[in-house]
């Protein structure tokens, strides 16, 4: 196989197909990240999917920041056919795919132990004796299809997650010390690299078949019954051994209405656990997905007003460092909590850490290039007039041209918009569905759910009200992007701060100041602006 | 706190201006703590920073070679931007602060560097809630005040 070795990684000349799982709504995060990244090419959202060539190494694959999981395609096709009577006829159609163009499993295995294999000589010279730790992240990461429910692939994966995340947590917390957290997502890449080395010969390969149906085949069949299908199809087409424990080789096949997808996870670890995050608070991949959105260059003042344990500053100051970043919260605890996450990741001299409070921030006015914020949800941070008092004081210290990204609750987003009633309207495009692809392929119900909101928006924002000011002075809605955290949902909200509303304020200042008789102030105040 | 931040924030208080009032330092605690030199870095940080309130700082914490104010193509010169970087970035007070002018403001602070002083930083201990506040009026950064 043409192959180009470089210092970094194998990498395949040609460009290899893979596709990542993202959360609901960070598609187009994504989607716009594997082609800054990874150059990728053929980039496709389908249904919870994304699918893209690259020629990237690994190295860079580990660095993607909005995805859940990445496989390596093996095959994607039309949905089975599950209208026939026979449940054999569909079990043969299984069969097929494994039997129809073995060459295509074959390749794509190949890929595979290549990527892995140059990992496992690098990582070999620094490599820890650690087999009780090796066992324990093992045990807990078995995926058994006996097990498996048929749910929505969503849920299952967020679940799934969830707990790898809280076994890596708790191994952290067992072990007392930081190092041994990164030390494991190493030990978990060379796992992957010294199965595929241990497996010289294709023959010797032991496997395991983890299996999602969603849709009308999850109606018809159960996740075990397919997985073993495929099981057997594989042992007898290949000859290689099932291994439920500690395979080798990975295959995931999800079937659904739209598509028939199997591919090899290419990481033990999701790419949503980050290595470098003790312990998080909001989600890593919307963290950095907000940050993406802010647009943050080099020499720029972040500052998060409410950061908790810190993840935005995280994802961003990793992504990028030459930036002096603030993040500020009123809870001991919380603060404590990031302190421990920046000393973990390396961090402390890179973000400043204060106790105060958003809503009287000891800074000057304008002082602040860009703001980053998770909006606390919950019953105990009271809305409305909360939330209209934080937004006042972030306009406050941002920079004209400055800009403002929040997740807000649905709840505070509901608020916001009786708030701008009267405001300038949402520009109903959005920035965001430039993308020609996304609109063919976002799912029916998630559409709804877009276009909803935006036309109540254009219903109560009256067409001739654009005179009037809107509810905070000088910041404009640029765009927004509905996510899912789980059980709930949110709004990314990106905001930038304009200059027109400038010079009506200075007006409304400079009236202030005369009704004072000082009107020397004004000139002042006009020709001193930083 | 790193003296960049300390320089960087402000009392606000409203109606008296854009600027508000620099923090004056009463500091108790101050280390150097060693960062990596990233000239880009500094050299951006530079126009941001409020020479009075910088000088002011350093003096309270007998700080030598500190350069007095931004010098021609300071991006290039790297003995400016060292020196710069060691002032705003090595130096570090610790989590104390006095609050301001006429307005009794508390503004308790933490710091990020965990303290090796028996109260307060991240070193998981409490955190140190300065008690003692000084109100010795301060000149305002804010241009309007200066003629009065």
């Amino acid at each position: 196989m043409a192959a180009l070795r470089t210092d970094s990684g194998w990498r395949p000349a040609a460009g290899a197909r893979f596709f990542c799982t993202a959360g609901r709504g960070l598609e187009p995060f994504l989607m716009r990240e594997v082609r800054a990244r990874l150059a990728a090419t053929q980039v496709e959202y389908i249904s919870g999917k994304v699918f893209f060539t690259t020629c990237s190494d690994l190295n860079m694959l580990k660095k993607l920041k909005s995805a859940e999981r990445l496989f390596l395609l093996i095959k994607k096709q039309f949905p089975l056919n599950v209208s026939s009577v026979s449940k054999g006829k569909i079990f043969n159609e299984m069969q097929r795919l494994v039997n129809d163009d073995p060459e295509s499993w074959l390749s794509a295995i190949s890929i595979w132990k290549n990527l892995l294999e140059l990992d496992a000589k690098e990582d070999k010279l620094s490599q820890r004796d650690a087999n009780p730790l090796k066992r324990k992240v093992e045990e807990n990461d078995i995926i058994n299809p006996k097990k498996l429910k048929t749910k929505q692939m969503q849920e299952l994966q967020e679940s799934r997650e969830c707990q790898l995340e809280k076994q890596t947590d708790e191994a952290t917390v067992e072990q007392g010390d930081f190092l041994t957290n990164r030390e494991k997502s190493q030990e978990a890449f060379q796992n992957d690299a010294v199965k595929a080395v241990a497996a010289p010969n294709q023959k010797d390969l032991t496997f395991r078949v983890s299996c999602r149906c969603s849709g009308f085949v999850a109606k018809t069949f159960t996740a075990q019954e397919v997985g073993r299908v495929i099981g057997i199809a594989l042992m007898k087409q290949f000859g290689w051994k099932a291994d439920l424990r500690n395979p080798n080789l990975e295959i995931f096949i999800h079937l659904n209405d739209i598509y028939s997808v199997v591919g090899i996870p290419v990481f033990r670890v999701p790419l949503a656990s980050r290595a470098y995050i003790k312990t998080a608070g909001l989600r890593s991949t919307i963290a950095w997905a907000m940050a993406s959105l802010a647009e943050i260059k080099a020499g720029a003042f972040v500052l998060d007003p409410m950061c908790g344990l810190g993840t935005i500053l995280l994802e961003a100051a990793k992504e990028w460092p030459d930036v002096y970043y603030v993040g500020a919260d009123v809870s001991d605890s919380q603060l404590l909590g990031a302190c421990d996450n920046l000393k973990a990741a390396g961090l402390q001299d890179k973000i400043e850490l204060l106790k105060v409070s958003v809503i009287e921030l000891p800074l000057p006015s304008e002082s602040v290039d860009i703001i980053i914020s998770d909006i606390p949800f919950g019953k105990k941070f009271k809305l409305g007039k909360d939330i209209k008092n934080i937004l006042q004081e972030m306009e406050r210290v941002l920079c004209v041209g400055g800009t403002i990204v929040l997740l807000l609750s649905e709840d505070h987003h509901r608020r916001l918009q009786d708030c701008e009633r009267g405001g300038i309207p949402w520009n109903s495009k959005g920035s965001h569905t430039d993308e020609p692809g996304i609109e063919k392929c976002l799912n029916p119900g998630e559409k709804t759910d877009l276009s909803d909101t935006v036309s109540s928006s254009a219903e109560t924002s009256g067409q001739g009200d654009l005179d009037k000011m809107p509810p905070f002075g000088s910041l404009v809605p640029v765009d927004r992007y509905r996510v899912s955290l789980g059980r709930t949902g949110a709004f990314i909200c990106r905001y930038r701060k304009s200059p027109s509303s400038a010079a009506s304020r200075l007006a409304a200042v400079s009236r202030f100041q005369s009704s004072q008789g000082s009107c020397t102030a004004l000139k002042a105040v006009v020709s001193g602006s930083r | 706190m790193k003296l960049l931040t300390h320089n960087l924030l402000s009392s606000h208080v409203r109606g008296v201006g854009p600027r508000g009032f620099p923090l004056r330092l009463q500091a108790t605690e101050v280390r150097i703590n060693p960062v990596e030199f990233n000239p880009d870095f500094v050299a951006r940080m530079i126009p941001k920073v409020e020479w009075a309130a910088l000088l002011e700082a350093a003096d309270t914490l007998h700080l030598v070679e500190v350069p007095k104010g931004p010098i021609e193509g300071y991006e290039h010169d790297e003995k400016f931007l060292r020196q710069m970087h060691h002032v705003l970035l090595e130096v570090r007070t610790g989590p104390s602060l006095a609050s301001l002018a006429g307005h009794s403001r508390r503004l308790p602070v933490l710091s990020s560097i965990p303290s090796p002083f028996p109260a307060g930083g991240c070193a998981g201990g409490h955190l140190a809630v300065p008690r003692v506040w000084t109100s010795v009026p301060h000149q305002s950064r804010d241009p309007q005040h200066v003629a009065e």
